[in-house]
Formats: structure tokens, C-alpha cells, sequence
């Protein structure tokens, strides 16, 4: 299978759901999705396609929105389909139901980002410590860290 | 009499416990190959021990994360009086490459009291047993 079939597979199942499709290397192809038509992408990639390991999930803050990264990968060749959803009602359809490994990174995402990911099947928090206060997402770029000041224990010589 | 044969036996036989609160795990395994027959700690009498409640001695690498932070008090907590702390590696001192981070809150001393600092990065194995001897000339004095 070489990139360029597997792109005229893509434009023939999907069909409009593909807003772009780019080849910027060998072996690795970006599928630009509305975050509606996911699941019916995941679907397609892991039952017609066989790209059955999903790598990992990329979060990224562009500001005004989150773009999602989804990582696939078969034998043969890479397929990232990427998806964005707006920063101010961040929710994001879970794919557990056709990968159950991906809940790892969907938790990470809703620790990290604070995606509400919508259907999870075990939505506690992952990544970050016990004690965490709520409403801080290490991952956004506006978030801001003030760092406790540090006590030299008996003083500074 | 009896305290002449605490200190003694305490002197004699440090018993150990290896315990990592976030390092990268190079420090673990500089303190893991201490404990070989290599450098043969246990003409020292040091005995690396599986649990706090048999130990004298935390041999703390890493910095203090803050989900440690409460384990590590408890850990501090289970060891039996007297108990000692040495921070091993530049991690357990200051917090090294990991100070600042959102999730560290420094170094070991940030949360439990350490009597000795051993600096490295990672440590020699060397340096881990000068830094129990160490400990050892000063409960002597």
C-alpha cells in the first residue's frame, strides 16, 4: 500500500468529511476531520484500513481552539487525523468504543487540557498529583505557575 | 552500659532503605550497584532493607514530587526512632533539572529533615558510601 492509494481510499469512503489531505513526507499522511465525523474516521481506519494501533493523542492549544492529533499507525505507513475543537466548549467524542486503549490518553487529555471527553468509560484523573487544585491545565498556554517559595532548611550560610 | 551498646550496634549495622520519590533512575541504579559485592557495603555492616519499619537509614534519591509528598512523610513516619536521611544526587538536594516544574516541589529537605548530601548526577557509588560513612563519623561524635 503506498500513500498514494491509501489517499484515494480516504477521498473515496469518507467523502466530504475530509476537509484536507496532505502527503508532506513518505509514509505519513494528515487527515484534517470536523471533530463530528471522528468516530465514522476512526471506524473506517481501523475496520477497512487496518490501522489498529493507535500510537498516541497530541493536544495542542493554538488559542482560539484545541487541535487533537490521533497518531495511527499499521505495518506499512502513518495516518494522523487531526481534528479541532473550539477552547471555549471543549468537548471531544471518546473513541473507547472502537479502541479501548485510547482511554489512557483521553484522560491525560482531560488532565492536561481540560477536554470534557464525552462517554468515557472511566473519566478520574490521571496524570497529575492527588492534591491537584481543580481548574488548572498544565497544557494551556495561558495557564501561568507561581512557584512556592523554597526554605533552605537552617538557613542561608 | 546500654547505651554504649546502642550506639555500638548502631554504628555496626546501618540497615538501609532505598527509597526514589521521582529520579530518572539513574541515581537507583548507582545506588543498586553500592550495594554489590563490588564495593561490598556490607563490611559496613549496611543491609539493604525491603521496608521503612526495619530501617535506620532513607537513602532518598529524587526530587520531592507533590504526589510523593505525602507518601514520603508517611514512609519518614513508619521508620523507627532513630532515624536518618540522606539525600543522594543533585535531584534530592535542589531538585535539579525538575526544580520548577509545576509538579516538583524541590528537593527531599522541602518536606522531610536530611541530615547528609551527597551531590551527583547521578552519584558515584563511592560517593553513596562516603556519604553513609559520613552519617556514621557524626553519630559517633
Amino acid at each position: 500500500m503506498n500513500d498514494q492509494t491509501l489517499i484515494d481510499k480516504a477521498k473515496a469512503s469518507l467523502g466530504d468529511k475530509v476537509l484536507d489531505i496532505t502527503n508532506p513526507a513518505p509514509r505519513r499522511i494528515f487527515i484534517k476531520l470536523k471533530v463530528d465525523d471522528l468516530l465514522a474516521a476512526v471506524n473506517w481506519l481501523k475496520n477497512e484500513m487496518g490501522f489498529t494501533h493507535l500510537a498516541t493523542i497530541t493536544g495542542v492549544d493554538l488559542g482560539q481552539a484545541f487541535e487533537l492529533i490521533y497518531h495511527f499507525a499499521n505495518s506499512f505507513t502513518c495516518v494522523n487525523l487531526r481534528t479541532e475543537i473550539p477552547r471555549d466548549n471543549p468537548l471531544l467524542p471518546s473513541i473507547c468504543q472502537l479502541i479501548p486503549g485510547a482511554v489512557l490518553y483521553e484522560r491525560e487529555l482531560q488532565d492536561m487540557f481540560g477536554i470534557v471527553v464525552q462517554n468515557i468509560p472511566d473519566g478520574r484523573p490521571l496524570v497529575l498529583p492527588d492534591d491537584w487544585p481543580a481548574g488548572n491545565y498544565p497544557l494551556r498556554k495561558d495557564w501561568k505557575y507561581e512557584r512556592p517559595p523554597e526554605v533552605i532548611p537552617g538557613g542561608k550560610r | 552500659m546500654l547505651t554504649k551498646l546502642t550506639q555500638w550496634s548502631r554504628l555496626k549495622s546501618p540497615w538501609i532503605l532505598h527509597l526514589n520519590t521521582g529520579a530518572c533512575n539513574a541515581c537507583d541504579i548507582e545506588v543498586v550497584a553500592a550495594l554489590t559485592p563490588r564495593f561490598d557495603v556490607e563490611r559496613f555492616g549496611i543491609l539493604l532493607k525491603a521496608t521503612p519499619r526495619h530501617a535506620d537509614v532513607i537513602v532518598c534519591t529524587g526530587p520531592a514530587t507533590r504526589q510523593m509528598k505525602d507518601r514520603l512523610i508517611r514512609i519518614y513516619e513508619q521508620t523507627p526512632d532513630p532515624k536518618f536521611v540522606i539525600a543522594v544526587g543533585a535531584c534530592a538536594m535542589s531538585g535539579c533539572v525538575y526544580r520548577g516544574a509545576y509538579n516538583v516541589i524541590g528537593g527531599i529537605d522541602q518536606v522531610i529533615p536530611v541530615d547528609v548530601y551527597v551531590p551527583g548526577c547521578p552519584v558515584r557509588p563511592d560517593a553513596v558510601i562516603d556519604g553513609v560513612v559520613k552519617l556514621l563519623n557524626k553519630l559517633k561524635g
